[in-house]
């Protein structure tokens, strides 16, 4: 029998139990839609982490407390944390290759300009913060080295908390209620995207002066152009080992950071994808067994097509067939609803359909058929024509 | 030498012990171009025997010889072809596939020949038109009477155009008027020159065959 012709035939077959072959097909739907729309909003997260990354400027390094070993217990990194001024002036002093150099806090907190609050990011870095992150304003000004020495109540503000607090009024020289002092606008800087947009720049002088800091929460440093990262890198591990032991701080570069983050994303992806795979097992299992009751159905056409000249191999092949097709067709129904879902994410995440996992959905939902299909078609094969032509 | 020759075929059936003899030594040899029927009572063996001329089942023990070759000994699939090309069937029940037109029920056989696609449709064409059919032609088998439905299959056991037609009990489930029709175009078609065998136990119907064959108990009497 030729293969199209049994194609044909398996496709009637299915067609003529229409809701049936739906319903068996909807494990395999569900299965292929769950892994793809998880692979492409693993994706889309991983795209959003590398866009985030990107706008923050290249050639930064970072150096925060601790061994960065999330084993241990973060209370305690927090609690031997000793950076501060003097690490930033041995560096200075003792790594040339460094173009800036900054240190950095970071907090979460409510601002307050009359009756608009806002949740934003408070970043505390020094004046040369806008030239290493790539602030470019929109108006007004960044804060100067004499200010970051004064301590200043300055801030520089993202569109965003502009927008929100001060609803397209003019903002600049308005006094701000932040962690409980005031603190004045003196510039707004242009959309950069995601979470940038919701900052809140001041200098780290203020920073510490309003909420009593002594230790950074880290400092950032941008390599000269030309000089190698990993390079710098050990040169300011020698400099900050003259008053730092190794446990106490580490350098990473930012695709150090970059890659860590992008890794665990990966390896949830794939632990998701699996979790979400399994019901694509459980409908391969309701796949055999429809068709095992289909066997019995048609054991008397079985007995049929034997008596007429079928093969064994003829009569297990279009029984596989049958599987594949309905196993695939779900396959390629659930690759639909998941571009569909993808098309949707796409409206807030760069969600991404990779052709891998188009691919893994095609050999996963084939091999699903073949795999559960194989057992119920082989039975179908070993039918003895005259049992099946006697069948009642 | 005959199409078909049987020496000593039994077949024993072993149930929890008690044996079956439903074919207890039969010795038969069928000629190129007979018209033979054969009877006896229900549970005589009649089906069984058929079922092995047919190869459709094989015997306990004997031989069994088409055109002079030893078939009893073949493997399946080797089985499975001769069955396609040189022996037809046709049964009490019909056996059409449901909801399948009486074109394509016709055209099965085909699809498992090396007779090329393309000559399907011109074969079962001719068939249809042998069996007076080809008004019927895009019919569902549902849609058929029982008379019809045996027609069409008479001319599915044709359309290979094999050597022998096994036919077992064809107008079981007929009226005796449309079952004569049936028995009718079974001598049409033997007067042409095909090989025909019927198994039945209407005494009347056995007699338009050239040939009467009794078996009782499992052996030709
Ligand atoms: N698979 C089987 N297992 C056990 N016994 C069987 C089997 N098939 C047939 N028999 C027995 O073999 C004997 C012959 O059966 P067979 O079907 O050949 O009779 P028959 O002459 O065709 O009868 P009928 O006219 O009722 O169709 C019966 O006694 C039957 O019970
Ligand atoms: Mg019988």
């Amino acid at each position: 029998m030729q293969f199209l012709e049994t194609i044909n035939t398996a496709l009637k077959a299915i067609a003529a139990n229409k809701v049936r072959s739906i319903l068996t097909m909807l494990g395999v739907i569900i299965g292929v839609f769950a892994v793809v729309t998880l692979i492409s909003l693993g994706k889309g997260v991983q795209n959003y982490i590398t866009d985030q990354f990107n706008e923050l400027g290249s050639n930064l390094l970072f150096i925060s407390p601790g061994t960065g070993d999330f084993g241990g217990d973060p209370a305690d990194s927090f609690a031997r944390n000793k950076l501060s001024e003097k690490h930033i002036k041995l560096i200075e002093e003792n790594v040339p290759a460094i173009d800036l150099i900054s240190a950095y806090y970071v907090a979460s907190e409510n601002s307050r300009f009359k009756t608009n609050t806002f949740l934003s990011e408070i970043i505390g870095v020094s004046y040369v913060g806008n030239k290493m992150f790539n602030y470019e304003l929109e108006k007004g000004r960044f804060f100067t080295k004499s200010e970051e020495k004064n301590q200043a109540k300055v801030m520089v503000i993202g569109p965003n908390v502009a927008k929100n607090l001060f609803s397209n009024q003019n903002a600049i020289g308005e006094r701000v209620d932040l962690l409980g002092d005031k603190y004045e606008v003196i510039g707004i800087f242009k959309e950069k995207g995601s979470n940038f947009d919701d900052q809140v720049i001041l200098p780290y002088t203020s920073m510490e002066n309003t909420l009593d800091l002594k230790n950074f929460s880290s400092i950032v440093l941008k390599v000269k152009n030309g000089y190698e990262s990993g390079f710098v890198m050990k040169q300011v591990d020698l400099a900050l080992f003259q008053d730092l032991d190794p446990d106490e701080f580490q350098v990473l570069s930012q695709a150090d950071i970059l890659k860590s983050i992008q890794s665990i994303l990966q390896l949830l992806t794939v632990a998701l994808s699996a979790i979400a795979g399994i019901s694509l097992l459980v409908g391969g299992i309701g796949i055999m067994n429809i068709m095992l009751v289909s066997v019995t159905e048609r054991i008397r056409e079985i007995g049929l097509r034997k008596a007429l000249g079928a093969t064994p191999f003829n009569i297990a092949l279009q029984f596989l067939v049958e599987a594949v097709i309905l196993s695939v067709g779900g396959g390629v129904v659930g690759l639909m609803f998941g571009a569909l879902a993808t098309l949707f994410a796409q409206t807030f995440l760069r969600a991404e359909m990779t052709l891998s996992a188009i691919l893994l959905a095609f050999v996963f939902s084939a091999g699903v058929g073949i795999v559960f299909g194989t057992y119920p078609a082989i039975k179908a094969s070993k039918k003895d024509p005259i049992e099946a032509l006697r069948y009642e | 030498m005959p199409l078909i020759d049987a020496q000593n075929l039994y077949k024993i059936y072993d149930i929890g012990g008690t044996k079956i003899n439903a074919v207890n030594g039969i010795s038969l040899s069928i000629e190129d171009g007979e018209f033979i029927s054969i009877v006896g009572k229900s549970g005589s063996g009649k089906s069984t025997l058929m079922h092995i001329l047919g190869l459709l089942d094989t015997p306990t023990s004997g031989v069994l010889k088409l055109n002079g070759q030893e078939v009893s000994t073949l493997t399946e699939n080797k089985l499975a072809k001769i069955r396609n090309s040189q022996i037809g069937f046709v049964f009490q029940s019909f056996n059409l596939l449901p909801r399948t037109t009486a074109i394509d029920n016709i055209i099965l056989p085909l699809k498992y020949s090396s007779i090329p696609s393309s000559e399907w449709q011109g074969r079962a064409e001719k068939m249809l038109e042998l069996v007076d059919l080809t008004e019927r032609k895009l019919n569902k088998s549902n849609e058929l009477s029982g008379g019809q439905k045996q027609r069409v299959a008479i001319a599915r056991a044709l359309v290979t155009d094999p050597s022998v037609i096994f036919a077992d009990e064809p107008t079981g489930n007929l009226d005796s008027k449309t079952g004569e029709e049936i028995v009718e175009l079974f001598r049409t078609l033997n007067d042409k020159g095909k090989t025909i065998v019927i198994v039945t136990h209407d005494a009347d119907l056995a007699k338009v065959a050239k040939r009467v064959i009794t078996i009782k108990d499992g052996v030709l009497i």
